[in-house]
């Protein structure tokens, strides 16, 4: 990788953590989910295909990443701009499933950078309320964006995007040396690609504990499971499926209700 | 005499909390800070009194957290409260009371419909589509890229406004005509299908055990090398396609969900069987 490359992700690392400038909504949830982290990385690395091919399969894997109440399991940019980068600098000579096993193992790496680097700065913060306390006391209206967000960024930048200049150097680094695939041994690529392909299991358990509320609920998630394999629907067909079959039953149910009201 | 929050102030509460609501993330006040930023504007406006605008900015910096883009509902409520406390129809023990009920169902309401349901479904047609056109791949992050801010900006606007407007009293009418349960039921059965689809079509697991052997063939009275005569993989998936990473899947949920493991343990659980079933796979003849 180019220095400018390395400043360009270590950027784009910290405006899609969490609470970075820009805001969750684009931030976070924009430019740190792993589907639009790929094109990113793709872009800046001029290699869209292979980030694409890596950054469906992360998108999957951490698509259970929701954070109640500011728990952060992963830092979703973090493993996402981290693993992209990694499959793109190793994954020569790989074959597919084997570069995604592989972007897992440094979304892996990645992410728990991210989730000390994040400890850290939640704890950096702390002092910042006496600053805010003290305008408070003071009534100052205009300066209470000076704790907020110029304290606050100034620590959450720092937190986040000099690890991962160092990262994503050391990576450059280690790349310089070898191919990955000739020093590694072929049971650990074949191990990778198994990783790979169950780790989407995760994202699919974890967001299933949000919707799994009733024991019927399970007949719900059969059904979209089935269209799947035995009438061979692809994912997007299953979506409009499943917006049509909500729509209707919304609507059945709310004239249900108020003519249940009138009675 | 009747003070009124004008327009322009109430963009500028909103985009200070649009853009920056989690600068300044911390145990102590969660979004504390952010929240005041995000008042000041609105407190700089209705009060003229120095000591009136500094007890407000000190009861806006304890301690406040939601799902922030949902949640913004808290701010137009807020605002609204402040309005009336200017003009002495309202106190600031009734406003503090409210900003802390207003945690709870907000943040619930947030995470549940908005995150981990309109996301994730967003991101499975996007990614569909990009799944769907290998040539064109980019397509899919840049829909998402465009549809997802965009839309979140107007749903919060919509929301803040709501809740400077109805107040307190829309916000429980709202929650109480039952219209919000129906709307999360229907999500909840719209994410379960497609999460459904989502694991048929991305989660892969084989089991790597199969005997091999040479058979002698009677009829023809030749000996035939080399024959699978059992393969467990599509043993399995003769019965019920795909059994085993729909097992692995609901495996990893009941451990998530009921045993309370964290995601790093079940990483740690997934990389275990994925080494074990490399290493079956290379006994049984399976990779070789």
């Amino acid at each position: 990788m180019e220095i400018y490359q390395i400043i360009l992700i270590a950027l784009f690392v910290y405006l899609g953590s969490i609470g970075s400038i820009v805001g969750n909504t684009i931030g976070w949830y924009t430019l740190g989910r792993p589907l639009v982290a790929a094109l990113v990385v793709g872009v800046i690395l001029g290699d869209v295909q292979t980030a694409m091919i890596v950054g469906i399969p992360l998108q999957i894997m951490y698509m259970g990443n929701v954070t109640p109440g500011g728990a952060v399991a992963w830092d979703l940019s973090y493993a996402t701009y981290i693993g992209v980068t990694g499959a793109i600098v190793f994954g020569n000579g790989l074959d597919t499933a084997q570069v995604i096993g592989l972007a897992v193992v440094f979304a892996g790496i990645g992410g728990l950078v991210g989730q000390i680097m994040w400890n850290i700065s939640y704890a950096l913060n702390l002092p910042l309320n006496r600053v805010a306390n003290k305008y408070a006391e003071a009534g100052e209206t205009k300066k209470m964006f000076i704790p907020n967000v110029v304290m606050g960024q100034s620590i959450g930048f720092v937190c986040r995007f000099i690890p991962a200049i160092i990262v994503l150097t050391s990576m450059t680094a280690a790349s310089a040396q070898a191919d990955f695939a000739t020093i590694i041994p072929g049971w650990v690529t074949i191990a990778l690609g198994i990783f790979g392909g169950m780790m989407a299991s995760l994202g699919m358990g974890i967001i299933l504990s949000f919707l799994l509320k009733k024991k019927y609920h399970l007949a719900i998630f059969l059904a979209g499971f089935i269209l799947v394999t035995y009438f061979s629907l692809s994912t997007m067909a299953v979506a409009v499926v499943a917006i049509i079959t909500s729509i209707l039953y919304y609507v059945a149910v709310s004239s249900l209700e108020t003519k249940k009201g009138v009675a | 005499m009747n003070k009124k929050i004008s327009e322009k102030t109430l963009k500028k509460s909103f985009w200070n909390w649009f853009f920056w609501h989690g600068c300044s993330q911390q145990a102590e006040s969660m979004l504390g800070m952010a929240f005041a930023q995000s008042m000041a504007p609105v407190i700089d406006e209705l009060y003229d009194k120095k000591e009136e605008k500094a007890s407000a900015l000190k009861r806006h910096t304890t301690l406040f957290n939601t799902e922030q883009q949902v949640g913004i509902i808290c701010n137009g409520v807020v605002c609204g409260l402040e309005e009336a406390n200017a003009n002495e129809e309202c106190t600031p023990e009734l406003i503090s009371s409210v900003k802390v009920a207003l945690i709870g169902p907000t943040s619930a309401i947030g995470d549940s419909l908005w995150v981990a349901t309109f996301i994730p479904i967003l991101l499975t047609i996007c990614l569909s589509i990009s799944q769907a056109s290998p040539s064109a791949s980019w397509l899919g992050p840049v829909l998402y890229m465009i549809v997802y801010p965009v839309g979140t900006c107007i749903l919060s606007w919509n929301l803040f406004k709501l809740g400077y407007k109805s107040g307190i009293e829309g916000m429980q009418g709202f929650m109480a005509t039952g219209r919000l349960d129906t709307l999360t039921d229907t999500m909840t059965a719209l994410g379960l299908i497609v999460v459904g689809a989502l694991t048929a079509s991305f989660v892969t697991a084989t089991v790597p055990f199969r005997i091999v052997k040479d058979v002698y063939d009677a009829t023809q009275g030749i000996v035939l090398e080399n024959q699978v005569i059992f393969d467990a993989d599509k043993m399995l998936n003769s019965i019920f396609p795909h059994v085993l990473p729909l097992l692995l899947t609901l495996g990893v949920y009941y451990l998530y969900s009921k045993k309370k493991w964290s995601p790093l343990k079940l990483m740690g659980l997934i990389l275990m069987i994925a080494c074990i079933f490399t290493f079956v796979g290379y006994a049984t003849g399976f990779y070789a």
